[in-house]
Protein backbone atom coordinates (compact mmCIF):
# COMPACT_ATOMS: atom_id res chain seq x y z
CA UNK A 1 0.00 0.00 0.00
CA UNK A 2 2.54 2.35 0.69
CA UNK A 3 4.05 1.60 -2.35
CA UNK A 4 1.44 3.01 -4.00
CA UNK A 5 0.85 5.53 -2.41
CA UNK A 6 4.40 6.77 -2.88
CA UNK A 7 3.94 6.26 -6.42
CA UNK A 8 0.73 8.28 -6.87
CA UNK A 9 2.07 10.88 -4.64
CA UNK A 10 5.21 11.77 -7.28
CA UNK A 11 2.81 10.57 -10.35
CA UNK A 12 3.57 12.19 -13.70
CA UNK A 13 1.89 15.82 -14.45
CA UNK A 14 1.22 14.70 -17.46
CA UNK A 15 -1.38 12.25 -16.71
CA UNK A 16 -3.18 15.12 -14.28
CA UNK A 17 -2.92 17.32 -17.36
CA UNK A 18 -4.77 14.09 -19.67
CA UNK A 19 -7.47 13.90 -17.10
CA UNK A 20 -8.16 17.45 -16.75
CA UNK A 21 -8.57 17.74 -21.08
CA UNK A 22 -10.71 15.13 -21.01
CA UNK A 23 -12.86 16.45 -18.31
CA UNK A 24 -13.17 19.86 -20.58
CA UNK A 25 -13.62 17.93 -23.74
CA UNK A 26 -15.94 15.23 -23.12
CA UNK A 27 -18.75 17.25 -21.41
CA UNK A 28 -18.46 19.96 -24.00
CA UNK A 29 -18.82 17.06 -26.57
CA UNK A 30 -21.57 15.47 -24.95
CA UNK A 31 -23.40 17.84 -22.86
CA UNK A 32 -25.15 16.29 -19.70
CA UNK A 33 -27.26 19.53 -18.92
CA UNK A 34 -27.97 19.97 -15.56
CA UNK A 35 -29.99 22.84 -14.47
CA UNK A 36 -28.75 25.66 -13.26
CA UNK A 37 -29.63 27.41 -9.93
CA UNK A 38 -29.87 31.49 -9.42
CA UNK A 39 -27.83 33.27 -6.99
CA UNK A 40 -29.01 36.23 -5.16
CA UNK A 41 -25.98 37.96 -6.24
CA UNK A 42 -26.86 37.71 -9.98
CA UNK A 43 -30.58 38.48 -10.10
CA UNK A 44 -29.91 41.60 -8.69
CA UNK A 45 -27.88 42.48 -11.67
CA UNK A 46 -30.95 41.07 -14.05
CA UNK A 47 -33.55 42.81 -12.04
CA UNK A 48 -32.69 46.24 -12.07
CA UNK A 49 -32.03 45.77 -15.89
CA UNK A 50 -35.15 44.31 -16.01
CA UNK A 51 -36.63 47.35 -13.68
CA UNK A 52 -35.78 50.05 -16.40
CA UNK A 53 -38.10 51.68 -18.37
CA UNK A 54 -37.75 51.50 -22.05
CA UNK A 55 -35.28 54.30 -23.62
CA UNK A 56 -33.33 54.25 -20.34
CA UNK A 57 -29.40 54.70 -20.38
CA UNK A 58 -27.58 51.61 -19.59
CA UNK A 59 -23.49 51.71 -19.55
CA UNK A 60 -21.34 48.72 -20.34
CA UNK A 61 -18.15 48.79 -19.27
CA UNK A 62 -15.88 45.65 -20.83
CA UNK A 63 -12.81 46.13 -18.83
CA UNK A 64 -11.21 42.84 -20.14
CA UNK A 65 -8.78 41.85 -22.48
CA UNK A 66 -8.62 38.50 -24.63
CA UNK A 67 -7.12 36.49 -21.90
CA UNK A 68 -10.73 36.71 -20.26
CA UNK A 69 -12.84 36.21 -23.39
CA UNK A 70 -14.69 32.86 -22.12
CA UNK A 71 -15.23 34.00 -18.68
CA UNK A 72 -16.33 37.44 -19.23
CA UNK A 73 -17.75 37.68 -23.05
CA UNK A 74 -20.77 35.64 -22.42
CA UNK A 75 -21.41 37.44 -19.49
CA UNK A 76 -21.54 40.48 -22.08
CA UNK A 77 -23.60 38.71 -24.22
CA UNK A 78 -26.42 38.18 -22.04
CA UNK A 79 -25.99 41.54 -20.64
CA UNK A 80 -26.32 43.06 -24.43
CA UNK A 81 -29.05 40.77 -25.23
CA UNK A 82 -31.32 41.60 -22.35
CA UNK A 83 -30.63 45.44 -22.50
CA UNK A 84 -31.23 45.27 -26.25
CA UNK A 85 -34.16 42.96 -25.46
CA UNK A 86 -35.89 45.85 -22.94
CA UNK A 87 -35.35 48.76 -25.55
CA UNK A 88 -32.58 50.50 -23.25
CA UNK A 89 -30.12 52.99 -24.61
CA UNK A 90 -26.76 51.40 -24.65
CA UNK A 91 -23.41 52.59 -24.29
CA UNK A 92 -20.43 50.74 -24.27
CA UNK A 93 -16.49 51.44 -23.75
CA UNK A 94 -13.25 50.02 -21.93
CA UNK A 95 -10.28 50.59 -19.89
CA UNK A 96 -8.03 47.90 -21.35
CA UNK A 97 -6.97 48.91 -24.35
CA UNK A 98 -5.76 44.94 -25.59
CA UNK A 99 -9.37 44.66 -25.13
CA UNK A 100 -10.92 47.07 -27.24
CA UNK A 101 -11.04 45.51 -30.47
CA UNK A 102 -12.89 42.49 -28.64
CA UNK A 103 -15.38 44.65 -26.77
CA UNK A 104 -16.37 45.80 -30.28
CA UNK A 105 -16.22 43.02 -32.03
CA UNK A 106 -18.98 41.60 -28.85
CA UNK A 107 -21.02 44.65 -29.59
CA UNK A 108 -21.24 44.40 -32.97
CA UNK A 109 -22.21 41.40 -32.55
CA UNK A 110 -25.31 40.88 -30.54
CA UNK A 111 -26.34 44.48 -31.79
CA UNK A 112 -26.66 42.80 -35.30
CA UNK A 113 -28.11 39.77 -34.28
CA UNK A 114 -31.00 41.88 -31.88
CA UNK A 115 -31.62 43.98 -34.90
CA UNK A 116 -30.00 47.10 -33.32
CA UNK A 117 -27.74 50.33 -35.34
CA UNK A 118 -25.26 51.81 -33.75
CA UNK A 119 -25.32 55.47 -33.31
CA UNK A 120 -29.27 55.18 -32.84
CA UNK A 121 -29.91 52.15 -30.50
CA UNK A 122 -26.06 51.79 -28.73
CA UNK A 123 -22.31 53.38 -29.35
CA UNK A 124 -19.34 52.17 -28.10
CA UNK A 125 -17.05 54.69 -27.38
CA UNK A 126 -14.09 52.68 -27.41
CA UNK A 127 -11.00 53.02 -24.95
CA UNK A 128 -8.95 56.40 -24.01
CA UNK A 129 -6.43 57.03 -21.70
CA UNK A 130 -6.25 57.91 -17.18
CA UNK A 131 -8.43 55.55 -16.23
CA UNK A 132 -9.71 57.30 -13.05
CA UNK A 133 -9.56 60.76 -14.65
CA UNK A 134 -11.02 59.43 -17.77
CA UNK A 135 -13.82 58.41 -15.20
CA UNK A 136 -13.67 61.83 -14.03
CA UNK A 137 -13.96 63.75 -17.43
CA UNK A 138 -16.94 61.79 -18.63
CA UNK A 139 -18.59 62.50 -15.17
CA UNK A 140 -17.84 66.29 -16.09
CA UNK A 141 -18.80 65.98 -19.72
CA UNK A 142 -19.01 62.91 -22.06
CA UNK A 143 -18.40 64.34 -24.74
CA UNK A 144 -15.36 66.39 -23.81
CA UNK A 145 -13.79 62.94 -23.11
CA UNK A 146 -14.92 60.84 -26.11
CA UNK A 147 -15.77 63.72 -28.97
CA UNK A 148 -15.86 60.89 -31.39
CA UNK A 149 -16.57 57.20 -30.90
CA UNK A 150 -14.71 53.83 -32.00
CA UNK A 151 -15.93 53.72 -35.62
CA UNK A 152 -14.36 58.40 -35.53
CA UNK A 153 -18.36 58.64 -35.49
CA UNK A 154 -18.86 62.41 -33.62
CA UNK A 155 -20.52 61.95 -30.39
CA UNK A 156 -22.42 64.82 -30.09
CA UNK A 157 -25.87 64.68 -31.55
CA UNK A 158 -25.94 60.84 -31.76
CA UNK A 159 -29.94 60.22 -31.25
CA UNK A 160 -28.90 57.63 -28.82
CA UNK A 161 -27.01 59.83 -26.69
CA UNK A 162 -29.91 62.29 -26.51
CA UNK A 163 -30.49 64.10 -23.11
CA UNK A 164 -26.60 62.43 -22.20
CA UNK A 165 -24.67 64.99 -20.99
CA UNK A 166 -22.47 63.07 -18.21
CA UNK A 167 -22.26 59.97 -16.16
CA UNK A 168 -24.70 61.45 -13.73
CA UNK A 169 -27.52 60.91 -16.96
CA UNK A 170 -26.71 56.93 -16.76
CA UNK A 171 -29.47 54.79 -15.10
CA UNK A 172 -27.91 51.96 -14.45
CA UNK A 173 -23.84 50.70 -15.19
CA UNK A 174 -22.13 47.33 -15.07
CA UNK A 175 -18.50 46.57 -15.09
CA UNK A 176 -17.47 43.93 -16.47
CA UNK A 177 -13.70 43.58 -15.24
CA UNK A 178 -10.93 41.09 -14.89
CA UNK A 179 -9.07 43.30 -12.94
CA UNK A 180 -7.95 46.86 -12.27
CA UNK A 181 -8.70 49.50 -13.62
CA UNK A 182 -12.74 47.55 -13.10
CA UNK A 183 -15.31 47.48 -10.73
CA UNK A 184 -13.44 49.22 -7.67
CA UNK A 185 -12.19 52.13 -9.51
CA UNK A 186 -15.75 52.94 -11.69
CA UNK A 187 -17.11 52.85 -7.80
CA UNK A 188 -14.35 55.63 -6.86
CA UNK A 189 -13.99 57.65 -9.11
CA UNK A 190 -17.61 57.28 -10.91
CA UNK A 191 -20.97 56.22 -8.57
CA UNK A 192 -19.51 57.79 -5.40
CA UNK A 193 -19.43 61.22 -6.97
CA UNK A 194 -21.55 60.99 -10.01
CA UNK A 195 -24.86 59.03 -7.85
CA UNK A 196 -25.67 56.59 -11.04
CA UNK A 197 -26.64 52.51 -9.62
CA UNK A 198 -24.14 49.90 -10.27
CA UNK A 199 -24.21 46.51 -10.84
CA UNK A 200 -20.67 44.08 -11.29
CA UNK A 201 -19.42 41.50 -13.07
CA UNK A 202 -15.59 39.60 -13.02
CA UNK A 203 -13.67 36.84 -13.14
CA UNK A 204 -14.09 33.37 -11.03
CA UNK A 205 -11.24 34.35 -9.37
CA UNK A 206 -12.06 37.78 -8.81
CA UNK A 207 -15.25 37.64 -7.21
CA UNK A 208 -14.84 36.57 -3.55
CA UNK A 209 -12.88 40.20 -3.25
CA UNK A 210 -15.87 41.64 -4.10
CA UNK A 211 -18.05 40.45 -2.04
CA UNK A 212 -17.64 43.16 0.22
CA UNK A 213 -18.87 46.05 -1.89
CA UNK A 214 -21.85 44.02 -2.79
CA UNK A 215 -22.90 43.52 1.00
CA UNK A 216 -22.69 47.24 1.74
CA UNK A 217 -24.65 47.90 -1.60
CA UNK A 218 -22.24 49.91 -3.26
CA UNK A 219 -22.99 47.73 -6.21
CA UNK A 220 -26.15 46.40 -6.04
CA UNK A 221 -25.55 43.09 -8.02
CA UNK A 222 -22.27 40.57 -9.42
CA UNK A 223 -22.09 38.38 -11.79
CA UNK A 224 -19.32 35.70 -10.83
CA UNK A 225 -17.25 33.96 -13.66
CA UNK A 226 -18.47 31.14 -15.96
CA UNK A 227 -20.88 30.05 -13.35
CA UNK A 228 -22.51 33.92 -13.06
CA UNK A 229 -22.69 34.03 -17.02
CA UNK A 230 -24.47 30.80 -17.10
CA UNK A 231 -27.13 32.30 -13.92
CA UNK A 232 -27.82 35.22 -16.63
CA UNK A 233 -28.56 33.25 -19.53
CA UNK A 234 -31.14 30.90 -17.76
CA UNK A 235 -32.59 34.31 -16.22
CA UNK A 236 -32.92 35.89 -19.64
CA UNK A 237 -33.88 32.46 -21.35
CA UNK A 238 -31.61 32.39 -23.94
CA UNK A 239 -28.35 29.74 -23.45
CA UNK A 240 -24.99 30.41 -24.90
CA UNK A 241 -21.71 29.64 -24.16
CA UNK A 242 -21.52 29.87 -20.63
CA UNK A 243 -24.27 27.32 -19.72
CA UNK A 244 -22.38 25.12 -22.16
CA UNK A 245 -19.22 25.55 -20.77
CA UNK A 246 -20.81 24.80 -17.42
CA UNK A 247 -20.77 20.86 -17.51
CA UNK A 248 -17.16 21.02 -18.76
CA UNK A 249 -16.52 23.77 -15.43
CA UNK A 250 -18.43 20.54 -13.03
CA UNK A 251 -16.25 18.19 -14.29
CA UNK A 252 -13.09 20.09 -14.16
CA UNK A 253 -14.19 20.76 -10.81
CA UNK A 254 -14.79 16.92 -9.88
CA UNK A 255 -11.69 15.69 -11.46
CA UNK A 256 -9.29 18.40 -8.87
CA UNK A 257 -11.69 17.42 -5.91
CA UNK A 258 -11.20 13.88 -6.24
CA UNK A 259 -7.01 14.64 -7.08
CA UNK A 260 -6.61 16.38 -4.14
CA UNK A 261 -9.03 14.03 -1.93
CA UNK A 262 -6.87 11.24 -3.04
CA UNK A 263 -3.88 12.65 -2.57
CA UNK A 264 -4.32 13.79 1.19
CA UNK A 265 -5.32 10.24 1.46
CA UNK A 266 -2.10 8.82 -0.22
CA UNK A 267 0.12 12.17 2.02
CA UNK A 268 -2.14 10.38 5.29
CA UNK A 269 -0.40 6.93 4.61
CA UNK A 270 2.81 8.14 4.18
CA UNK A 271 2.59 10.60 7.28
CA UNK A 272 5.82 9.93 9.22
CA UNK A 273 7.48 7.59 6.88
CA UNK A 274 10.85 8.98 6.68
CA UNK A 275 13.09 9.40 3.08
CA UNK A 276 9.43 10.14 0.88
CA UNK A 277 10.06 11.74 -2.71
CA UNK A 278 11.57 15.06 -2.81
CA UNK A 279 7.99 16.44 -4.06
CA UNK A 280 5.66 14.17 -1.73
CA UNK B 1 18.62 72.79 -9.98
CA UNK B 2 18.02 71.71 -6.30
CA UNK B 3 14.61 74.04 -6.46
CA UNK B 4 13.93 72.58 -9.91
CA UNK B 5 13.90 68.97 -8.63
CA UNK B 6 13.14 68.74 -5.22
CA UNK B 7 11.02 72.78 -4.11
CA UNK B 8 8.88 72.77 -7.05
CA UNK B 9 7.72 69.35 -7.47
CA UNK B 10 7.03 68.98 -3.25
CA UNK B 11 5.06 72.83 -4.11
CA UNK B 12 3.10 71.75 -6.76
CA UNK B 13 2.21 67.86 -5.23
CA UNK B 14 1.22 69.89 -1.99
CA UNK B 15 -0.93 72.56 -4.09
CA UNK B 16 -3.04 70.09 -6.24
CA UNK B 17 -3.23 67.85 -3.36
CA UNK B 18 -4.96 70.10 -0.99
CA UNK B 19 -6.78 71.69 -3.90
CA UNK B 20 -8.15 68.77 -5.25
CA UNK B 21 -8.91 66.96 -1.84
CA UNK B 22 -10.88 70.45 -0.88
CA UNK B 23 -12.56 70.16 -4.47
CA UNK B 24 -14.48 66.93 -4.01
CA UNK B 25 -16.43 68.60 -1.56
CA UNK B 26 -17.05 72.19 -3.32
CA UNK B 27 -20.05 72.19 -5.95
CA UNK B 28 -19.44 75.24 -7.24
CA UNK B 29 -19.50 75.66 -10.95
CA UNK B 30 -15.56 77.03 -10.91
CA UNK B 31 -14.68 74.19 -8.58
CA UNK B 32 -16.60 72.31 -11.53
CA UNK B 33 -14.52 73.36 -14.58
CA UNK B 34 -11.14 73.33 -12.48
CA UNK B 35 -11.91 69.30 -12.02
CA UNK B 36 -12.58 69.07 -16.00
CA UNK B 37 -9.76 70.57 -17.05
CA UNK B 38 -7.62 68.66 -14.28
CA UNK B 39 -8.81 65.57 -15.59
CA UNK B 40 -8.65 66.38 -19.12
CA UNK B 41 -4.30 66.83 -18.42
CA UNK B 42 -4.33 63.58 -16.36
CA UNK B 43 -5.93 61.86 -19.69
CA UNK B 44 -2.67 63.43 -21.35
CA UNK B 45 -0.24 62.45 -19.32
CA UNK B 46 -1.77 58.68 -18.91
CA UNK B 47 -1.04 58.57 -22.83
CA UNK B 48 2.42 59.89 -22.55
CA UNK B 49 3.34 56.94 -19.27
CA UNK B 50 1.73 54.72 -22.73
CA UNK B 51 4.46 56.27 -25.16
CA UNK B 52 7.04 55.93 -21.92
CA UNK B 53 6.35 52.39 -21.47
CA UNK B 54 6.23 51.70 -25.25
CA UNK B 55 10.30 52.99 -25.58
CA UNK B 56 10.78 51.56 -22.22
CA UNK B 57 10.01 48.00 -23.66
CA UNK B 58 11.94 48.59 -26.93
CA UNK B 59 15.53 49.91 -24.82
CA UNK B 60 15.07 46.46 -22.53
CA UNK B 61 15.05 43.97 -25.49
CA UNK B 62 17.25 46.23 -27.52
CA UNK B 63 19.80 45.45 -24.45
CA UNK B 64 19.26 42.05 -24.94
CA UNK B 65 19.68 41.49 -28.37
CA UNK B 66 22.81 43.30 -28.35
CA UNK B 67 24.13 41.56 -24.97
CA UNK B 68 22.35 38.37 -26.81
CA UNK B 69 21.33 36.92 -23.56
CA UNK B 70 19.66 33.75 -23.38
CA UNK B 71 16.41 33.72 -24.86
CA UNK B 72 17.41 37.28 -27.19
CA UNK B 73 15.82 35.46 -29.92
CA UNK B 74 12.22 36.20 -28.19
CA UNK B 75 13.45 39.92 -28.57
CA UNK B 76 13.75 39.64 -31.97
CA UNK B 77 10.31 38.58 -32.47
CA UNK B 78 8.62 40.53 -30.03
CA UNK B 79 10.21 43.71 -32.38
CA UNK B 80 8.67 41.82 -35.46
CA UNK B 81 5.75 41.64 -34.51
CA UNK B 82 5.38 44.92 -33.06
CA UNK B 83 7.00 46.34 -36.19
CA UNK B 84 4.38 44.54 -38.32
CA UNK B 85 1.58 45.27 -36.52
CA UNK B 86 2.07 48.88 -36.16
CA UNK B 87 3.10 48.89 -40.05
CA UNK B 88 -0.48 47.19 -40.74
CA UNK B 89 -2.11 49.30 -38.26
CA UNK B 90 -1.06 52.83 -39.15
CA UNK B 91 -0.81 52.14 -42.96
CA UNK B 92 -3.14 49.86 -44.40
CA UNK B 93 -5.96 49.84 -41.37
CA UNK B 94 -6.33 53.91 -41.10
CA UNK B 95 -5.71 52.50 -36.92
CA UNK B 96 -8.73 50.78 -37.02
CA UNK B 97 -9.88 46.88 -36.61
CA UNK B 98 -13.32 47.09 -38.87
CA UNK B 99 -14.15 49.76 -41.71
CA UNK B 100 -17.65 49.83 -42.80
CA UNK B 101 -18.20 46.66 -40.86
CA UNK B 102 -15.19 44.59 -42.73
CA UNK B 103 -12.38 43.68 -40.88
CA UNK B 104 -9.11 45.25 -41.82
CA UNK B 105 -5.62 43.93 -41.69
CA UNK B 106 -5.02 44.99 -38.13
CA UNK B 107 -8.02 43.51 -37.13
CA UNK B 108 -7.30 39.84 -38.60
CA UNK B 109 -3.86 40.35 -37.06
CA UNK B 110 -5.57 40.97 -33.39
CA UNK B 111 -8.48 38.02 -34.05
CA UNK B 112 -6.32 36.04 -35.12
CA UNK B 113 -2.86 36.23 -33.07
CA UNK B 114 -3.96 38.36 -29.84
CA UNK B 115 -7.21 36.63 -28.93
CA UNK B 116 -5.98 33.21 -29.35
CA UNK B 117 -3.02 33.64 -27.72
CA UNK B 118 -3.72 35.30 -24.73
CA UNK B 119 -6.96 33.37 -24.21
CA UNK B 120 -4.82 29.95 -25.02
CA UNK B 121 -2.06 31.70 -22.06
CA UNK B 122 -5.06 31.98 -19.19
CA UNK B 123 -6.55 28.08 -20.75
CA UNK B 124 -3.51 26.49 -19.58
CA UNK B 125 -3.47 28.06 -15.84
CA UNK B 126 -6.40 25.23 -15.50
CA UNK B 127 -3.60 22.19 -15.82
CA UNK B 128 -0.97 24.32 -14.00
CA UNK B 129 -3.69 24.47 -10.69
CA UNK B 130 -4.99 21.15 -11.06
CA UNK B 131 -1.31 19.65 -11.15
CA UNK B 132 -0.20 22.34 -8.29
CA UNK B 133 -3.14 21.71 -6.81
CA UNK B 134 -2.72 17.67 -6.25
CA UNK B 135 0.57 18.17 -4.82
CA UNK B 136 0.59 20.88 -2.73
CA UNK B 137 -3.19 21.26 -1.44
CA UNK B 138 -2.62 18.73 2.06
CA UNK B 139 -3.96 18.42 5.49
CA UNK B 140 -0.56 19.27 7.06
CA UNK B 141 -2.31 21.01 9.99
CA UNK B 142 -5.75 22.11 11.51
CA UNK B 143 -6.05 25.40 9.45
CA UNK B 144 -4.70 23.77 6.59
CA UNK B 145 -7.59 20.83 6.87
CA UNK B 146 -10.22 23.73 7.39
CA UNK B 147 -8.68 25.46 4.21
CA UNK B 148 -9.12 22.63 2.49
CA UNK B 149 -12.83 21.52 3.77
CA UNK B 150 -13.94 25.15 2.56
CA UNK B 151 -12.10 24.99 -0.85
CA UNK B 152 -13.79 21.55 -1.54
CA UNK B 153 -17.45 23.02 -0.57
CA UNK B 154 -17.22 26.04 -2.35
CA UNK B 155 -15.93 24.29 -5.46
CA UNK B 156 -18.58 22.04 -5.08
CA UNK B 157 -21.08 24.58 -4.42
CA UNK B 158 -20.34 26.68 -7.67
CA UNK B 159 -20.88 24.12 -10.11
CA UNK B 160 -24.30 22.86 -11.26
CA UNK B 161 -22.71 19.06 -10.67
CA UNK B 162 -22.33 19.53 -6.74
CA UNK B 163 -25.49 21.67 -6.81
CA UNK B 164 -26.84 18.36 -8.19
CA UNK B 165 -24.97 15.86 -5.92
CA UNK B 166 -24.61 17.58 -2.56
CA UNK B 167 -27.38 19.99 -2.58
CA UNK B 168 -26.58 21.52 1.00
CA UNK B 169 -22.97 22.62 -0.06
CA UNK B 170 -25.23 25.17 -2.40
CA UNK B 171 -26.20 27.07 1.18
CA UNK B 172 -23.03 26.70 2.89
CA UNK B 173 -20.71 28.17 -0.24
CA UNK B 174 -23.33 31.38 -0.35
CA UNK B 175 -22.71 31.68 3.39
CA UNK B 176 -18.89 30.97 3.48
CA UNK B 177 -19.02 33.74 0.50
CA UNK B 178 -21.41 36.44 1.88
CA UNK B 179 -20.27 36.39 5.57
CA UNK B 180 -16.92 34.85 6.38
CA UNK B 181 -15.10 36.06 3.05
CA UNK B 182 -17.08 39.48 3.36
CA UNK B 183 -15.59 40.06 6.66
CA UNK B 184 -12.20 39.10 6.18
CA UNK B 185 -11.85 41.10 2.58
CA UNK B 186 -13.62 43.47 4.38
CA UNK B 187 -11.30 43.90 7.09
CA UNK B 188 -8.19 43.77 4.45
CA UNK B 189 -10.13 46.74 2.19
CA UNK B 190 -10.37 48.48 5.40
CA UNK B 191 -6.20 48.02 6.27
CA UNK B 192 -5.64 48.87 2.87
CA UNK B 193 -7.58 52.19 2.42
CA UNK B 194 -6.04 53.78 5.31
CA UNK B 195 -2.65 52.78 4.52
CA UNK B 196 -3.34 54.43 0.96
CA UNK B 197 -4.95 57.73 3.13
CA UNK B 198 -1.51 57.94 5.39
CA UNK B 199 0.65 57.36 2.09
CA UNK B 200 -1.33 60.01 0.43
CA UNK B 201 -1.37 62.25 3.04
CA UNK B 202 2.58 61.89 3.68
CA UNK B 203 2.74 62.29 -0.21
CA UNK B 204 0.94 65.72 -0.42
CA UNK B 205 2.93 66.82 2.71
CA UNK B 206 6.16 66.34 1.42
CA UNK B 207 7.61 63.50 4.18
CA UNK B 208 7.16 60.66 1.46
CA UNK B 209 9.60 61.47 -1.34
CA UNK B 210 10.59 58.07 -3.16
CA UNK B 211 8.29 59.71 -6.34
CA UNK B 212 10.99 62.52 -6.97
CA UNK B 213 13.24 59.91 -7.91
CA UNK B 214 16.61 58.82 -5.95
CA UNK B 215 18.97 61.40 -7.06
CA UNK B 216 21.71 62.89 -4.94
CA UNK B 217 19.96 65.78 -3.98
CA UNK B 218 17.08 63.76 -2.50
Amino acid sequence: MKEFARRMISIDRRIIFLLIALATLLPLLHPFGLPIKVSPEVRGVFDHIEGLPKGSVFFLSLDFDPSSKPELEPQAIALLRHAFRKDLRVIGMTHWLTGTALADSIFVSVAKEMGKEPGKDYVFLGWSPGTGSLVIAMGQDLYKAFPTDYAKSATLGMPVLQGVRNLRDVNYLVSLAAGNPGIEMWYVFGKDKYRFEMGGGSTGVMAPGLYPFLRSGQINGLIGGLQGAAEYETLIGVMGKAVAGMDAQSADHFVIISLVLLCNVFYFVLRGEKGRPANA
Amino acid sequence: MTFLRRQLPLAITLIMGVTFALQYYIPHPISEDAITHLSKWMQIISGFALVLGLASLFQVHATKIRRKVPGWGYSVILYLAMLVTVLVGLFWSKGQTRVDGLQTGFGWIYDYTMVPLQATMFSILAFFIASAAYRAFRARSREAALLLAAAIVVMMGRVPLGQFLLPWTWDITQWLLNVVNSAARRAILIGVSMGAVALSVKIILGYERSYLGGGKDQ
